[in-house]
This record gives C-alpha cells, sequence and structure tokens, in this order.
C-alpha cells in the first residue's frame, strides 16, 4: 500500500495539470471557432510622453487581445508624421516609440493620439509639456539630494524624539507605541491609494492594477510576517532586544515604503507632473519627520546606541534616494506601484507586530493610552499630509 | 521552527517569482537597431531620422489603391444615352449599392465602406437639362438603401420613404432639372451612418447651350469617422486624405479651370474651400449664370454645393485646403503644379460681359 501510493500520488498530481492543458488546446484549437462571439476589440495604451528637442516621443504598448498595426501619429488630433521603432506591428503586449517630429512649446498642454489600422485612436493628454531630463551627473546629484531631503533628513531629525520618549512613564510610552501605530496605518493606506492613484493614471486596465495591489499588500504582509518570527526567535538566542527587532521591522517597512516614494516622486519630476517647489519639500520632510518617531519609539526600553538608530534611520531613509533615482530615469508605472504595495503590506505587518509587542510587555494595556495613541498618530498624518 | 523557516523560504521564492515575471511587462520591448538609421523627409518638411518605420500618409508608394482621385475627378457618366419618339434624349445609369467593402481610405487604414459601383463616392452622374434620366438601382448590400437625388422630381422619385432591401431594385426616373450642380445620396435612416460610410455622389445637369470651354474637376470635400465617435478622424478633397498635395494636379497658366465643389462632409456643420495665388468666380449650386462673388474663399454648410471657374496668372505650386485648418491638417490638403503655358492659350472665359 504504502509503495504503491508514490506513482498514484505522482499521476494524481499531474493528471489535474495535463486534463487542464487539454483542455487548453482543446479551446484554443478545434473549439476556438465555435466559441467565437461577441467583438473583440483592440486596445493600445500610451505609457509615457517624453518630449525632446523638435520632437515628441511616445511610447505605446499593445494592451490588448489582438496584434495591431499602428499606422498614424497626432498631436492634439492633427496628423503628423512620425516614425515608429522598431516597426509598426504590435503583438499583444510589445511596446514600440513613436517619434513625432514637433516644434512643442513648454508649458503647453498637448494631446498625442495614434491610429490603428482599422481606424481606432488612442491618446493620452499631457498637462503641461516639459523638457525630458537629460540623464547627467547634475540630474542625478539633483534627484539624490531630493531623496535625501525628503527620506534621509526627516526621519533623523524624527529620532531625536528619542531622548524625550525614553524618559516617559509606562502608559505614555505606550501611548507613543499606539500613536506610531496611527502613523503607520495611516502611511499604509495613502500607499495603498498612491499605488491605486498610479494604477488608473498610468496603468493599462490589463495589468488589474486594484487587484495587484491586493495581491502585492498580502504577499508583502504575509512575508514580513515570516521573517519578523525568524527574527524575533534569532533574538531570543542573541543579545538583540525585542525593540530593537521591531524597530529594525518599521525601519523596513518605512524603507519599503519611502522607495515606493521615492519612485513616485522622481517620476513626477520626470514627467514633469509637478512644479517641485520647496513648499512641497517641506510638506514631504515634515510628514516623514513621523516615520522617524515610529523607528525610536520601540527603542526606548532597551539600550540603543547612536550608530545603531542612524542605521536604522538610514535603512528606512536611503530607499527614498534609490526611488528617486530610479524613477527619475526610468519610470515604470508596475514598479511603482509594486514597491508601494509592498511598503503597505510591510506597513501593516509592522503595526500587527507592535501591538503584540505592547500585549506582551504590558500586564494590563491601557485601552485609553492605545486608543489615544492610535488617534493621535492618524490625526496627526492626516495634518500633515494636508501640508503637503 | 523548521516549518517556519520552510514557509519563509517559500515567501521568498514566491516574491521573486512575482518580481522576476514582472519584468515582462516592465521592460520595454527590445529594440534591435538596425545598422543605419535612415533619414526621411516627411510632407511638413520635416526629417526623420529613424531605425524604425516611417508613419506618414503620405501615399502608397506606387502600390495600386483602392481610389484613384486622379480618375474620379475628371470621370463623368454620361449614361447610355438613346433618343426617345419625342426627340427626348433618354440616359440611363445602372447603379448598385453595397455596403461589405474594406477599402484603405488612408495609407494603412482600413474601413468598411458603402459604395455605388464599388466606389466612394459614388460615379458622378451628368446629364443635360431637359433630359430623361432613368437610374436602375439595385441593392446589394445588408441593410436597406436608396437613392435620394436633389433637383426637380416627383415625390415618388425622391428615395426617401422608399427603402430599397437587399437584394432589391427600383428604376428612378426624372427630367434633369434645374441646371446646376445637385447631390444624391443615400436617405435611410440613419443617414448620417450611410453617408459617413461613403453612399454619396455628384449630380450635374448641363445649360442646353455648353458653358465656356474649360478643364473641369470634381471635388467632392467628404470625411470618415472611423473611430465611430461622430467626429471626423480623416478629411478630404475626394477621399484620400492629403493625395493631391503629393499628387499635385497639373494644370497650365491661363487655363480655364471649372471645379466642382460638393461638400457632403457628416459631422461638422460648415466646411470650407480656399484657394491660393488667384481667386474663382463663384457660383451656389451651379444654377445661375451669373457668378455671386469673386473670392478665394467658399463657406459652404452640409450638402452645399458650388460651382468654381478660375486660372492662373504666374506658375508655380499653389495650395487648396479648407482654412478650416484642423481639417486641412486632418487631410483636407490639396494642390495645383501650375506650368508656365507656351502655347498662345486663349479660352479664358470672359466674364465682364456677364457681371
Amino acid at each position: 500500500m504504502m509503495t504503491s501510493s508514490k506513482p498514484v500520488l505522482a499521476i494524481s498530481a499531474i493528471a489535474p495539470i495535463v486534463l487542464l492543458a487539454i483542455m487548453i488546446v482543446f479551446l484554443l484549437g478545434p473549439a476556438s471557432t465555435f466559441l467565437q462571439f461577441g467583438v473583440v476589440l483592440p486596445e493600445v495604451s500610451i505609457e509615457k510622453i517624453e518630449f525632446i528637442e523638435n520632437e515628441i516621443q511616445a511610447t505605446v504598448r499593445n494592451t490588448g487581445p489582438i496584434d495591431v498595426d499602428v499606422v498614424l501619429a497626432d498631436v492634439n488630433d492633427r496628423i503628423q508624421p512620425a516614425a515608429i521603432e522598431p516597426d509598426t506591428s504590435l503583438k499583444r503586449f510589445e511596446s514600440a516609440l513613436v517619434r513625432i517630429p514637433f516644434d512643442w512649446n513648454e508649458g503647453q498642454p498637448y494631446e498625442i493620439g495614434i491610429t490603428i489600422s482599422d481606424g481606432t485612436r488612442f491618446a493620452k493628454g499631457i498637462d503641461a509639456a516639459f523638457p525630458a531630463l537629460e540623464p547627467n551627473v547634475d540630474l542625478f546629484v539633483f534627484l539624490g539630494m531630493i531623496g535625501f531631503l525628503i527620506g534621509v533628513v526627516p526621519i533623523m531629525i524624527g529620532l531625536l524624539w528619542y531622548p524625550f520618549i525614553k524618559k516617559l512613564g509606562k502608559n505614555t510610552f505606550n501611548f507613543f507605541l499606539a500613536f506610531t501605530m496611527g502613523l503607520l496605518v495611516f502611511l499604509g493606506i495613502d500607499a495603498v491609494i498612491e499605488a491605486n492613484e498610479i494604477s488608473e493614471n498610468h496603468l493599462s486596465s490589463i495589468f488589474n492594477g486594484e487587484l495587484l495591489i491586493a495581491t502585492v499588500v498580502i504577499l508583502s504582509f504575509l512575508a514580513l510576517y515570516g521573517i519578523g518570527k525568524q527574527l524575533t526567535k534569532k533574538i531570543e538566542f542573541s543579545k538583540l532586544s525585542q525593540g530593537l527587532a521591531i524597530s529594525l521591522m518599521i525601519a523596513i517597512g518605512i524603507g519599503f515604503h519611502n522607495l515606493g516614494e521615492g519612485l513616485a516622486v522622481g517620476a513626477a519630476i520626470a514627467l514633469g507632473e509637478v512644479a517641485l517647489s520647496t513648499f512641497l519639500i517641506v510638506g514631504f520632510a515634515t510628514h516623514n519627520t513621523t516615520e522617524g518617531l515610529a523607528i525610536a519609539a520601540p527603542l526606548t526600553k532597551s539600550k540603543a546606541k547612536i550608530f545603531k538608530m542612524i542605521g536604522l534611520g538610514l535603512i528606512a531613509g536611503v530607499p527614498a534616494i534609490f526611488g528617486c533615482w530610479v524613477g527619475g530615469f526610468s519610470f515604470s508605472p508596475l514598479f511603482t506601484l509594486i514597491f508601494l504595495a509592498i511598503g503597505a503590506g510591510a506597513i501593516f505587518q509592522v503595526v500587527l507586530s507592535i501591538f503584540q509587542y505592547m500585549k506582551e510587555k504590558s500586564d494590563i494595556l491601557s485601552n485609553t493610552s492605545l486608543f489615544a495613541g492610535v488617534s493621535a498618530g492618524l490625526i496627526v498624518m492626516y495634518l500633515t499630509s494636508v501640508i503637503i | 521552527m523548521q516549518s517556519s523557516f520552510q514557509s519563509t523560504k517559500m515567501f521568498y521564492i514566491l516574491l521573486a517569482i512575482v518580481s522576476v515575471s514582472s519584468l515582462y511587462f516592465v521592460v520595454p520591448g527590445v529594440i534591435i537597431a538596425e545598422e543605419t538609421p535612415q533619414t526621411f523627409l516627411t510632407h511638413t518638411g520635416l526629417v526623420i531620422k529613424t531605425t524604425g518605420e516611417v508613419i506618414d500618409p503620405i501615399g502608397y508608394d506606387g502600390e495600386a489603391l483602392d481610389f484613384d482621385p486622379d480618375k474620379f475627378m475628371k470621370e463623368f457618366d454620361y449614361g447610355e444615352i438613346s433618343v426617345l419618339e419625342d426627340g427626348t434624349i433618354l440616359r440611363e445609369f445602372y447603379i448598385t449599392a453595397r455596403d461589405d467593402q474594406i477599402m484603405e481610405i488612408s495609407p494603412g487604414v482600413f474601413y468598411n465602406v458603402w459604395t455605388f459601383n464599388d466606389s466612394v463616392p459614388g460615379p458622378t452622374i451628368r446629364a443635360t437639362e431637359g433630359d430623361l434620366v432613368r437610374i436602375h438601382f439595385t441593392n446589394e448590400g445588408s441593410k436597406p438603401h436608396s437613392l435620394h437625388f436633389h433637383g426637380i422630381h416627383k415625390a415618388e422619385m425622391d428615395g426617401v420613404f422608399e427603402s430599397i432591401g437587399t437584394g432589391g431594385k427600383f428604376t428612378y426616373e426624372f427630367y434633369a432639372e434645374p441646371v446646376g450642380l445637385h447631390l444624391y445620396h443615400c436617405h435611410v435612416h440613419p443617414v448620417e451612418e450611410h453617408i459617413n460610410h461613403g453612399l454619396y455622389g455628384a449630380y450635374i445637369v448641363d445649360p442646353k447651350e455648353p458653358r465656356e470651354p474649360a478643364d473641369e474637376f470634381v471635388f467632392i470635400l467628404n470625411g470618415f469617422d472611423t473611430d465611430f465617435d461622430t467626429e471626423n478622424n480623416f478629411y478630404a478633397a475626394n477621399t484620400i486624405p492629403f493625395y493631391y498635395q503629393h499628387h499635385p494636379i497639373e494644370i497650365n497658366t491661363n487655363q480655364n479651370i471649372r471645379a466642382y465643389v460638393v461638400n457632403i462632409l457628416e459631422f461638422d456643420a460648415v466646411n470650407n474651400f480656399h484657394l491660393h495665388g488667384t481667386l474663382f468666380h463663384h457660383y451656389p449650386a451651379g444654377t445661375d449664370t451669373v457668378p455671386s462673388g469673386y473670392n478665394d474663399m467658399l463657406t459652404m454648410s452640409q450638402g452645399d454645393r458650388q460651382i468654381l471657374e478660375f486660372n492662373y496668372k504666374y506658375p508655380g505650386l499653389y495650395m487648396f485646403h479648407a482654412h478650416n485648418t484642423e481639417f486641412s491638417e486632418k487631410g483636407w490638403v490639396s494642390s495645383f503644379l501650375v506650368k508656365e503655358n507656351t502655347d498662345d492659350y486663349d479660352t479664358q472665359v470672359e466674364y465682364d460681359d456677364i457681371i
């Protein structure tokens, strides 16, 4: 019985897959004409529009169910001669670069359209033409500075609350931990909303942006939950304190969040979608200072060394710099969305960790400080977000 | 402990799979650069240097057209002529409607055209005032169609209330009146759709006393809404966008030109016609012998017609186009190439004695 069960097991594992494969072949082959009904509509997405000297470049992708031929390009619904690289035919998911010689004016809105062989036109608008950034050292330094200013500096400033929180009593300390939870819940929701905006504005519907966000958030949550468990177990044998482990988890979660945020900011700069003012930087910085507080809070019940704190701050903040670089030099809506979603999942996991930590450490968990803390955290985040 | 480590590993693997597979969508299609980029001069005078293909509605690289605007503009269908007992000239025409054809209306753009005699526009029907016009109409389309002629005729010959079903036949009969440039089109509801798809043509009634000799061209100002958003994607004089811009119509200085201009544009309330380098005398609907103006601009509403008479003093390349530049930038832009007339070619119409 035991010996024969292995091949049987193997067959029972493989059989459904084989049958499914046969069904797919049947559906695509002999049954395809029989099952065809309705009209199959082509779809082309204009993913990116860039303005270079005397030329407008549009990256187009076939996001529909059938192959298409791009036959015309237009600017503001006026037919323009153009080139398309590598060629006019676009298979499913294939992308091409449409280059339209055009003497565009900076700051003016434009709509770029393409027409495919059945006469269907697809278009995308740009609020204000803005010269595409040239990848050079200046831009590299500029984007790095932006990332540093919105990521690293505010977190470091937030960490300076450490001595203050350390001197607090148990209830007040719990309040601050709960406050951190509030901050993080807000950040997580913020990341999901931001990811959703990117999905709506930049990602073609074929990617199912909303479902992708949900999938990645949950996967990231589960993955970090597993890592967190491992880390906590290791701590039992090492001299690492649980507080530090939680702080590290928070820093990693915020790091992912800042990577996504950096990607979005870098992309916004590169696409010329925002007039990046000092005011906006101030807003981001204020908002992100609270992230430093979130990292500092769990550390207060252990002896944290200054360089460890700086290390944690860098883990959380530096990804913003990388995000700005990647987003600024090659914007990919899909990557930005994925990183924002990973950040959200990570942050939700951290919230759970803090809650468990509080439950363990406190004999009687004060509901008042928990609720007050979470509420205060949410409100502070909302108010700082209004400034942006 | 072992199992939790396993599950962590599983998550890593899962994450790796997700991120790697997402690369497929993120990384732009691999562009295989050809060794030498080619340089193209576009019809707007701009230069494109590319390793890819050029998409420019410039013409057909010598490939045969589904429709030849050069041929169409000079082709008149006078019908099968016979003389009735009372001396009246009978002109019989055979027109078949279809709605299943696909035509390349602009390079690379394939559109389901509905046709009279396999052509958009349909044939230019031409008769002389007082002739009996008999049109044998057959509908080979899948939808009901009809022939509605502008002009003076009996109500039952109006082609509006009696649509002809699939496979149906009908004979329209009327006397050619009045003199002028008229129009015919399908009048089956929704008319806008039947016209946008191409069921129309010009109908000319010549005066018994012929007009002054001139070179005659027909220009049907039309358009196509290829994505059915009730806005035209393409505009043209004689169907093919930008055609005469790249195939200028060759004429001579001091050569009299008579243009029969019909506006059958749908969706846009007004179309217009602007001639460069000279002015024309124009006759609304061609019904009067006295021109109603001397101008280089014509504004025409849907269904309007005008006969234009002009000649060029100087040789060169002259544009004529919609002064509504949106239309011209979507195809309704054309040109005359005027050559120096070396012969003493004096067929110029003297308008002075008419006005």
